[in-house]
């Protein structure tokens, strides 16, 4: 993925859809993250893996500012570090044990971590964005990212499309052949504009799936 | 009302869905468990006798037997408007949302009982792409409702379809869907989740 000018910052989702004390889970080229935000605001990304016993954090949940493993209850706190063990309530967990952290950072409207090497965060105008949505498309990301006309060697670009209003298009690669795209509108956007652009976004996932030769069609078996 | 008995399945989501629905109704039912798994009880002539087709679950309502997921849950909302409207737009949309969950969305029960039951992966067959097109479905259409400021499938508090279309999404990963693919879904099972009176079933965690 080198050669984009994003460095290795991926945008994962959009800050809109990481509720305070909730945890969720993200791929970045095949790479599982846990992606929490705690009661104060602030979003947390670590690997989806427990020290423990592997299991995904992700699948866990926010007690007392820590994000708690679903499968035995460790709860590990904003640096990662294990903060207790349940079945040793009495046990001062060593610092060794700790998940581990990515750099995060949330702009444009989006949780955005730095998986690669540093490197700058895409730089777009600075304007309030506001979250259309995200879509999973079972296509290339380079594919998607050229259909709706972000710039070679760019993951996220504000659009020159010829409609009223601008978009923010950021394109999130989950593995070869699938990506997550993330559409924001300027906070100018009245809810048709919304609406519109987010069956733009239908549009532009079954254009793409179709030319990868992927049909996610309803209704056609029993 | 006389007793509610429903004959259960407790690891099958659309007897579930009806005990999540007694539940959130705060109503209890006498529960009679049919071995499905690996019994084959379904289609054993004492429980035909009860469901003719082999339904699962059966609900005995009113000294009704009433069979299948779709027509217990609306015997269920019968006669409460805050989960099944009376306004005919409304119960209209209502009714459009529980046909589909009736219908294509069977697909992700299919899905999850090959993969949980039928030992063999199914990875890319036509069943997945089904069961995939209709979360997907569920997917856009919560993402535009979002949009107005709308948390539910209908309306501005959940109904009757907002408990038939819950369990597909909520087991998805029970056939390897994951919930980062369906960011407003995830908002959505987080708000079912928050009911008072929700209650989880094998599959779906319980955070205690």
């Amino acid at each position: 993925m080198s050669g984009t000018r994003e460095g290795g910052w991926y945008p994962l989702m959009l800050s809109a859809d990481l509720e305070p004390g909730t945890v969720a889970g993200s791929t970045v080229l095949g790479r599982d993250l846990a992606v929490r935000r705690d009661r104060e605001g602030q979003a947390h990304v670590w690997d989806d893996r427990c020290p423990h016993r592997g299991m995904r954090l992700s699948l866990g949940f926010v007690r007392e500012g820590a994000l708690a493993c679903l499968y035995h209850g460790w709860r590990f706190g904003a640096d990662g570090r294990c903060v207790h063990i349940p079945a040793h309530p009495d046990l001062s967990p060593p610092g060794t044990i700790r998940a581990a952290p990515l750099r995060v950072a949330e702009c444009h409207g989006l949780v955005w971590a730095s998986v690669e090497e540093d490197g700058p965060l895409p730089e777009v105008d600075a304007v309030a964005w506001v979250p259309v949505r995200s879509l999973r498309i079972e296509a290339p990301w380079q594919d998607v990212a050229r259909a709706v006309g972000v710039p070679d060697g760019h993951r996220a670009a504000v659009l020159d499309r010829d409609v009223e209003g601008r978009v923010l298009a950021a394109l999130l690669p989950v593995r070869e052949g699938a990506c997550m795209l993330h559409l924001l509108a300027a906070a100018s956007a009245g809810v048709e504009r919304l609406h519109d652009l987010a069956d733009w976004g239908q549009d532009v996932r079954a254009r793409a799936e179709e030319r990868a030769g992927q049909v996610f069609l309803a209704g056609v078996v029993a | 009302m006389s007793e509610l008995v429903l004959h259960d399945d407790e690891l099958d989501e659309d007897c579930y869905r009806v005990r999540l629905f007694l539940s959130l109704l705060g109503l209890e039912a006498r529960r009679v468990a049919v071995d499905v798994v690996p019994g084959g009880e379904q289609d054993s002539p004492g429980f035909r006798a009860v469901s003719p087709a082999g339904l699962l679950p059966v609900l005995r309502i009113d000294g009704q037997m009433v069979c299948g997921a779709g027509g217990a849950l609306l015997a269920l909302a019968h006669g409460r408007p805050e989960w099944l409207p009376e306004a005919r737009a409304a119960f209209a949309r209502v009714a459009h949302w529980l046909q589909f969950a009736g219908g294509p969305l069977r697909a992700t029960l299919l899905m999850r009982r090959a993969c949980l039951f039928g030992g063999v992966g199914d990875e890319q067959s036509a069943r997945r792409r089904a069961a995939v097109g209709a979360l997907r479905i569920m997917e856009d259409h919560l993402a535009h409702r979002r949009l107005e400021g709308g948390t539910w499938f209908v309306g501005d508090g959940p109904t009757v379809a907002d408990i038939a279309l819950f369990p597909a999404a909520a087991l998805c990963r029970d056939w390897g869907e994951e919930y980062s693919a369906y960011p407003a879904l995830r908002r959505w099972v987080r708000a079912v989740r928050g009911l008072p009176g929700f209650v989880t079933m094998p599959g779906i965690p319980d955070y205690g």
